[in-house]
């Protein structure tokens, strides 16, 4: 499965950059993050509750990164299990790109899904993708436009934050959180399935 | 399938408490798609509500304007019905053709509704005939109700109570079966109303979704000539072994134009 | 539809049907033992993965489980893999790569479905849950899913061992008489064909009941197996090491085979073997996924096909290229089904001088390929019928007028083919003027033009088709590489009371046996029908048994049967001989009754019996009292049933939806014994052949292998809508070598049928510049077939 996405968000690159920065901006906004842990330098892990009408699944994911090109673009390679659903595997090579009005981030994403969702949800796969993207974009510019609370998870966030913020990342490494920011859009591609 | 909790309320009250009453309880109406995800193991509500005992959720109702088909009435009944018939014939036809006896036997009208499955029969009509979805805390106009691919309008706690379908002065729907599952690869309600024309088109996107541009051009002439150059964007269309966007695409405008000469 | 007797060539109800039809059948999953438990097998959700290690702590420790097993359990008892059952030699002389197929992964998983390991608990939900906690950890690996791909170098080894992926590479016919005979051909007709994967879809997935018992050493197997003695012997002989009079296989009513239950799989061998270790039964039935995951697949070839022709249309030479995918290891008869049962059919019905084959088999990492409705032949039916249809277009002659110039003629039987097979017997004009007799081919045009008026386009399609069926010669199935005799045992017992069991080693899962092997004892016995039973699928009753596929059961079968039949009459003449004071030789046998000739001094069939077992006026120094005969028939040469199919299509350019408005099949299946149950059959392999030909084809994706048709969801079975009423007729000439007359019947609609469609709607296309299009027809690829050729005329 080949997944292109390309969204246009209303803010300036950097902003977004930095945005991608924070790691519980992502867990917030990712529909249905349930955590996001740095494992290694570039290796990250990442839990996803998908839910597609009456399927739902939980996986786990690891985000591996290269090609890094800061800030422009950078590649990764993803995979997640999601237990008796199966398991999703795949690379994505991602883009910022100044627009105006904002930027443009664009994600061309491979992926492979196996076990039942491959073998049930074939029909159903690339429009799930294409929502959660949607609704990840939909959750950040949101997010970023400062209303406040994108859904439940915010709350979390604000706790979960304080222990994020012992480990954060020094600004230098700003664009390491990006990468995977956008890595976890191609995870969730990916997993939004069935 | 996992193990799970069982519950059969008489009352929409006790309905919605018991699914309130747990994070990850589930109502069931036909169950014809969540039992299949159950027994898949891909679906694990810890609670299981099964609605079918309310007896208030089912039963037609006809008024010289308005058909009225209570949530947990089945498909089977639906396209039996004499009075539906002959108040919207298509939407017993449309009824008539979903699945297969023993699906339209146990499936439900609700059920299929709130689910929306990007390839139902019923969200066309629904949102062809420009029906009103009543749930227990609201009445939610279709243009409002299908949002995205199995998502709508409602809310936790919200159940659907039943569907107030307006009688068109004609109707028609047209589907072409996606040939294994005999879903809709693409299918088309175009209704002539009152307030317009209305054409909405199942199977074909992430969910039910109306072509203003087909129903701009049909209500100035009715007839399957006037949309003949009228196409859908097939960039948002699904994809998958038995449909290209392009193909829906097309398909969309044939079943459209077969619609309009259809309609009765 | 013959008349309602129950004799030979009547109509009779099928005795089977009431216990079917009132929920009385006894199939695997009906049984139960004392103490039974179940078992759930832990499949590679991967197409290609390097298993690491398999952690069972957390499922051993779950409620309910009783054990769980993994190959290196099975590996450490010495327990050895499923053995395939014909070996084909490469074309360098040396035999086909025979890589071991374990019951259980060894290493490395090869197909999404492959057994890992496996659960066996108290209940099945135990079993289930309990699997999902068998922790595997796997190294996905890159696969590889197209056999010509496959084929190339640098891509994934399906094993280690085998270089290329290659198992053989197979030759047939004569490559320098076909050469010459193109260089002076005056036309060549070039076709690639692809003949889609399908999967079988029983309406009962497989299943099985495995039991010890350690008093006697002895084990019981249920299984839904077409063969259940050939099923014992596999399992005793190659896989698990146990004495064969130790181990009883039974398969019960059976719901469906069309190839699949033929062999031995891992499941019933796995649950065997652990039925000992765990000293309890244990019962595993397919989920529906399971079944499309696991069973043998059928067909998936990919063909480059040539005939060259005179200038008069008749054919003078072909070539064919083939690629045979076998999937990740090699079934039981894998090997033997695209080159023993594919090539040598490629003459057709026709006198083709000159033909060579060259087969190259291929694993890939997807599902095993085997035997399924026809095995072989539909795919040669395909290659063969869609270039005689092509070069028609191509010289400009009609379908019947091209066919008719190349037929076999009726004086030339018993005819020599160049592709190894002597057809016994045929009349192919007969059974084509019958066709389009009945197919009303005058009207046609005149229904092609109403059909323009309502904006659809109709076409027709002709195929006629030759098979080889009555499985087999035992000699030259040897000669040609099979590991096993290929003939059957019956036995036929009557009773003190004159009533009859016969004991076959064929198998029913559908056919009627039960009712048409009583109407050939029911006839030549002189005993009613409702007086004999026949007995089959239990290896601990009928003595032995080759078991059922290949349209064999009464050709032969049937045939060992008649020969026990003969000895009974025999004895019975001699015991009637005493009785009635005669000599033997006066002595006159018809329907049951024995004669002294030119006198009314005569016996019946039941009193011979009662003497037999009441032996009180019997020639006891001569003759053994009883009345029991059993015989075992090896066939001298295959039956070779014929036909022609006409179908007629309807296509709505709007849609690309197909619709076969008229199919017309007239078949030689020699004498027939039941008309009703063959054309039941008849309209069964048509239904799977227009399944082919439009609705149905495995996907998986090419590059994860993930089995993207897992379900009904995507999988499309034919439906009674999809099919028209059948236009069914026979036209037979009596086979010449069986003692019956018979040929088979149960496969020739799947192999006649699906070039006959797919020619009818490229017929129907062409004004529209459609020239080729590939199986299965649907609704997107029929349209888009239509887009292509409109952009090309464009163009």
């Amino acid at each position: 499965m080949e997944l292109q996405q390309e969204r246009q968000l209303p803010l300036p690159r950097d902003t977004v950059w930095d945005a991608l920065n924070d790691p519980e901006v992502l867990k917030a906004c990712i529909p249905g993050c349930e955590s996001f842990d740095r494992v290694d330098d570039n290796a990250y892990e990442a839990a996803v509750k998908a839910k597609v009408g009456p399927v739902n699944a939980r996986f786990k994911g690891k985000v591996t990164l290269t090609d890094l090109n800061p800030p422009a673009s950078y590649s990764m390679s993803f995979q997640g299990q999601g237990g008796q659903a199966g398991f999703v595997k795949g690379s994505a090579d991602v883009t910022l790109t100044d627009t105006e009005g904002g930027c443009t981030v664009g994600s061309t994403a491979k992926a492979q899904l196996g076990g039942k969702l491959a073998q049930l949800g074939s029909r159903l796969i690339d429009g799930a993708a294409r929502k959660t993207a949607n609704e990840f974009f939909d959750n950040f510019v949101e997010y970023m436009g400062g209303s406040g609370e994108p859904g439940e998870t915010a709350g979390e966030t604000a706790a979960a934050t304080v222990d994020s913020a012992a480990t954060a990342p020094a600004r230098s490494q700003a664009w390491v959180w990006a990468a995977v920011g956008a890595g976890v859009v191609g995870v969730i591609l990916a997993f939004a399935l069935l | 399938m996992y193990a799970f909790g069982y519950h059969r309320p008489t009352t929409i009250d006790e309905a919605v408490t018991l699914l309130g009453q747990s994070e990850d309880a589930s109502a069931i109406a036909g169950g014809q798609t969540l039992l299949q995800s159950l027994k898949q193991r891909l679906a694990q509500p810890g609670e299981l509500v099964d609605l079918g005992a309310i007896k208030e959720l089912s039963g037609i109702a006809v008024d010289g304007r308005t058909v009225v088909i209570g949530a947990l009435t089945k498909h089977n009944e639906v396209a039996l019905s004499s009075e539906v018939r002959k108040a919207v014939p298509a939407l017993a036809d449309l009824a008539g053709a979903i699945g297969d006896h023993q699906v339209r036997n146990v499936g439900t009208i609700g059920g299929s509704v709130a689910n929306s499955d990007p390839a139902a029969d019923y969200p066309a009509a629904v949102l062809g005939l420009g029906a009103t979805v009543e749930t227990n805390q609201r009445r939610i106009a279709a243009d409002d109700f299908f949002i995205d691919l199995f998502e709508t309008a409602l809310e936790p706690g919200e159940l659907i109570k039943a569907i107030h379908f307006p009688v068109p002065k004609r109707a028609a729907y047209v589907k072409f079966a996606q040939p294994a599952s005999r879903y809709a690869l693409a299918g088309v309600m175009v209704a002539e109303t009152g307030d317009g024309v209305r054409l909405a088109v199942t199977g074909a996107g992430a969910c039910a979704f109306r072509v203003p541009a087909m129903e701009q051009a049909l209500a100035g002439d009715f007839s399957a000539d006037a949309i003949k150059g009228v196409q859908v964007d097939a960039d948002e269309l699904n994809d998958d072994i038995h449909g290209t966007p392009a193909y829906r695409a097309h398909l969309v405008n044939v079943l459209a134009r077969r619609a309009v000469e259809a309609a009765r | 539809m013959g008349e309602p007797t129950t004799k030979i060539g009547g109509s009779t109800r099928r005795s089977e049907d009431k216990r079917f039809l009132t929920g009385q059948g006894r199939y695997t999953d009906d049984i139960n033992m004392a103490g039974q438990t179940y078992a759930c097998f832990v499949r590679s959700p991967h197409a290609h993965a390097r298993i690491n290690s398999i952690d069972t702590s957390m499922a051993r420790d779950a409620d309910g489980v009783l054990a769980v097993f993994t190959g290196e359990d099975l590996a450490n008892d010495g327990i050895g893999g499923l053995p395939c059952g014909w070996q084909i030699h490469d074309v360098s002389g040396e035999p086909m790569a025979e890589p071991p197929h374990p019951l259980l992964a060894q290493g490395k998983a090869r197909y999404v479905g492959d057994h890992v390991a496996v659960v066996i608990a108290e209940t099945k939900q135990q079993a289930r849950d309990a699997a999902e906690l068998v922790d595997v950890d796997y190294d996905m690996l890159d696969a590889v899913i197209s056999p010509a791909k496959a084929l190339e170098s640098g891509q994934p080894l399906v094993h280690d061992e085998v270089p290329d992926n290659r198992c053989y590479t197979w030759e047939l016919g004569d490559s320098g008489a076909a050469d010459e005979a193109f260089e002076r051909a005056h036309h060549v007709t070039s076709l690639d064909l692809v003949n889609n994967r399908l999967i079988p879809n029983a309406l009962e997935p497989r299943a099985a009941v495995a039991s010890y018992s350690p008093g006697e050493d002895h084990y019981t197997l249920y299984t839904t197996s077409q063969n259940p003695h050939l099923a014992r012997l596999l399992l005793s002989a190659f896989v698990l090491n146990l004495p064969e009079h130790k181990v009883r296989v039974v398969s019960p009513d059976v719901g469906g085979g069309f190839g699949s239950k033929i062999y031995p799989y891992a499941e019933e061998a796995t649950l065997t073997w652990a039925s000992k270790k765990i000293g309890r039964p244990i019962k595993w039935t397919a989920e529906r996924v399971e079944s499309f995951l696991s069973d043998a697949h059928g067909r998936d070839h990919v063909t480059r096909a040539e005939m060259a022709l005179d200038t008069d249309g008749r054919f003078i030479g072909m070539r064919v290229d083939t690629k045979a995918n076998l999937g990740a290891y090699l079934s039981t008869f894998a090997s033997a089904v695209p080159t023993i049962l594919y090539a040598t059919l490629l003459a057709g019905q026709y006198t083709t001088p000159a033909i060579h084959a060259r087969v190259t088999a291929v694993f890939t990492h997807t599902a095993p390929v085997d035997a399924y409705r026809g095995a072989g032949r539909p795919e040669a039916t395909y290659v063969v019928e869609r270039l005689v249809s092509q070069a028609a277009r191509d010289m400009g002659l009609s379908q019947a007028e091209i066919r008719r110039r190349n037929f076999i003629p009726t004086d030339a039987f018993p005819y020599q083919t160049p592709v190894a097979l002597n057809y016994d017997v045929g009349d192919y004009d007969a059974t084509l003027t019958r066709a389009e007799e009945l197919a009303d081919v005058a009207g046609f045009e005149g229904r092609r033009e109403e059909a323009q008026k309502r904006g659809k386009y109709r076409g027709i399609g002709y195929s006629t088709y030759i098979e080889a069926c009555g499985l087999a010669p035992s000699n030259i199935a040897g000669a040609l590489g099979a590991r096993a005799g290929l003939y059957e045992a019956g036995e036929v017992r009557l009773h003190p009371t004159g009533k009859v069991t016969v004991f076959t080693g064929s198998h029913s899962h559908g056919q009627g046996h039960e009712t048409t092997f009583a109407q050939i004892v029911s006839d030549r016995l002189g005993i009613p029908f409702d007086d004999v039973d026949v007995v089959h699928g239990d290896t601990d009753r009928s003595a032995f048994g080759m078991g059922t596929y290949g349209s064999r059961s009464l050709a032969v079968g049937g045939s060992a049967i008649v020969k026990a039949m003969d000895k009974i009459i025999d004895k019975s003449r001699r015991i009637a001989a005493h009785m009635l004071e005669a000599a033997e030789a006066d002595i006159e046998y018809d329907d049951g009754t024995f004669r002294v000739a030119g006198t009314d001094k005569s016996l019946s069939m039941a009193e011979v019996a009662f003497s037999a077992y009441v032996p009180h006026n019997y020639p006891l120094e001569q003759l053994e009292p009883g009345l029991d005969e059993s015989a075992f028939y090896d066939p001298t040469n295959f039956t070779y049933p014929a036909g022609s199919h006409i179908c007629e299509v309807e296509v709505d350019p709007d849609t690309g939806r197909v619709e076969i408005v008229n199919f017309t099949a007239v078949d030689d299946f020699g004498n027939v014994i039941n008309p009703m149950i063959v054309e039941g059959q008849v309209h069964g392999g048509l239904a799977q052949g227009i399944g082919q030909a439009l609705l149905e084809g495995a996907v998986y994706d090419a590059e994860s292998g993930q089995l993207i048709t897992g379900t009904y969801m995507d999988y499309t079975m034919p439906r009674a809508d999809d099919l028209p009423s059948f236009r069914v007729d026979t036209c037979n000439t009596p086979c010449t070598h069986n003692p019956l007359g018979v040929k088979g019947c149960g496969e020739a609609g799947a192999i006649g049928s699906p070039p006959a469609v797919i020619d009818a709607i490229i017929d129907a296309l062409r004004p529209l510049g459609v020239t080729d299009l590939e199986m299965p027809a649907t609704p997107l690829r029929v349209w888009q077939a239509i887009q292509d050729a409109q952009g090309r005329q464009v163009a």
